[in-house]
């Protein structure tokens, strides 16, 4: 049977809580207890009992419960979950890791590579340039050689052929001047009536074309 | 008017027994315990050579954050062994915060004080043992109770405050900031819920286009009540850490 404790003020009933013996609070309207007792029989035995907890006050059960179950999810997690999964995690970044280092590594014996590579071809550019130098200046040799052969040639060519024109020229001349001396023996002999001395004509023809080839 | 026949406290923070001392709080404490170890062992069952996806790669996210967002931020290199711990301890709370806004759970089981309690106790032994176990319980007091820079004239003051404050008021802050948050969410949403629902049925035709107010409200705070339910996993996992911390190594 539940026990009332009543609050009352100016003989006015404010409060009436009822505790039972399973510990369960309760609290009844202070009208009810009025009507209650005006109907004769006791408040406590008489009136609506509402459940009303305090709905801030923990209970043992939601403590064990919670406590419960935050140990087992604790134990599980500490001792079994969270190791197992860092390990993975380790081992995953401890071969990322090794990764990164050996494409490190393998990078840094590539760059020596092309370090050599480059020392090599920059050597080899150096040699080849030397070869070029002096094939260029064997050839040049050669070129100015047989530049000079042509050219000597050329000049020997370019004598015979004036010396022949020198010829032929003298020689038309020669004919020329026996040509105009015997035209001019005939036309002094047709204007003078004798035949002038042959050493003067060829004398005055061979001065007018010297004159003549002087102009 | 609108009748709105708002719900006693006790029927929306009490909850009767599922089964004899075994309620809704107790079944969500028991689903976030069970929920937290199947999503882990299903991520250590995967391959871990692979990089992560799925619930690994979320698992693993837990993990970093704990340590990255937690641990290095408030203990340093030598508070990963407290990984576990806190990690199990964010997850649980998390756990407990979100069925709030999950539909037919309707109800954090931190908005109850026997979670919030129980967590900040442990918290207190564990963070006032660890303290004694390394510095000696001398040590720990000295540097509890006497923070070194203060004259020693102001000891009068501070050393009763750091005792009210250290000893006394820290687990009790940290429950009471937990269980009033996800309370006074829990009472807002059911608040607004009731609301929207009396304006639409409102005999009054005139009002029910006003429900959809209430009812945006409600929307907006559910939304609002996922970022709590995170914010205050982080926030009591983090004092955790500074509490533990600043036992371990009093100079930080």
């Amino acid at each position: 049977m539940p026990t009332a404790i009543v609050t009352q003020s100016s003989g006015q009933i404010v409060h009436v809580r009822l505790v039972s013996s399973d510990t369960t609070d309760t609290t009844v309207a202070p009208e009810a207890v009025a009507l209650a007792a005006e109907s004769g029989t006791g408040a406590a035995e008489t009136t609506a009992v509402v459940a009303a907890p305090n709905p801030i006050a923990p209970t043992p059960k939601e403590i064990f419960w919670s406590a419960g179950s935050f140990f087992v999810l604790l134990i599980v997690m500490r001792y079994y979950l969270f190791p197992k999964l860092k390990k993975g995690m380790v081992a995953r970044y401890d071969d990322i890791r090794s990764d990164i280092e050996g494409a490190d590594s393998v990078k840094a014996a590539a760059q020596t590579d092309v370090a050599g590579y480059e020392k090599q071809l920059a050597a080899v550019r150096v040699e080849a340039a030397g070869r070029i130098d002096a094939a260029r200046q064997t050839v040049d040799a050669e070129r100015n050689a047989q530049l000079a052969q042509v050219n000597a040639r050329i000049a020997s060519a370019r004598a015979d052929a004036e010396a022949k024109t020198s010829a032929a020229r003298a020689a038309a001349q020669g004919q020329v001047a026996a040509a105009v001396a015997q035209v001019a023996t005939k036309a002094a002999t047709m204007a003078s009536g004798r035949t002038p001395d042959a050493s003067v004509v060829q004398a005055a023809v061979a001065s007018a074309m010297e004159s003549a080839g002087s102009r | 008017m609108i009748a709105l026949d708002f719900p006693e406290i006790n029927s929306i923070l009490v909850w009767k027994d599922l089964f004899p001392s075994f309620n809704k709080i107790a079944l969500i404490a028991v689903l976030a315990a069970v929920i937290s170890i199947t999503i882990f062992l299903l991520a250590v069952r995967q391959d871990h050579k692979e990089a992560p996806k799925g619930i690994r790669n979320f698992a693993e996210v837990i993990v970093e954050f704990i340590e990255d967002g937690v641990v290095m931020q408030t203990m340093g290199k030598d508070g990963l062994a407290w990984t576990p711990f806190l990690m199990t301890m964010f997850l649980f709370i998390y756990l407990c915060n979100v069925p709030g806004i999950i539909p037919f759970f309707q109800m954090p089981a931190t908005a109850r004080m026997a979670v919030p309690l129980f967590l900040a106790l442990m918290v207190w032994v564990i963070y006032n043992v660890t303290g004694i176990k390394h510095q000696g319980i001398g040590g720990y007091l000295k540097s509890t109770l006497f923070p070194p820079g203060v004259p020693k004239a102001l000891y009068i003051l501070v050393t009763p405050i750091e005792f009210i404050s250290a000893i006394i008021v820290r687990p009790f802050s940290l429950a009471v900031r937990l269980f009033a948050n996800m309370m006074a969410g829990h009472i807002l949403l059911v608040t607004f819920a009731l609301l929207s629902e009396a304006l639409f049925q409102a005999k009054d035709k005139i009002l029910i286009p006003v429900g959809i107010l209430p009812f945006f409200m409600l929307v907006f705070l559910t939304s609002f009540e996922v970022l709590v339910a995170f914010l205050q996993a982080y926030i009591f996992a983090m004092l955790t850490a500074v509490y533990i911390g600043g036992a371990t190594h009093p100079e930080h």
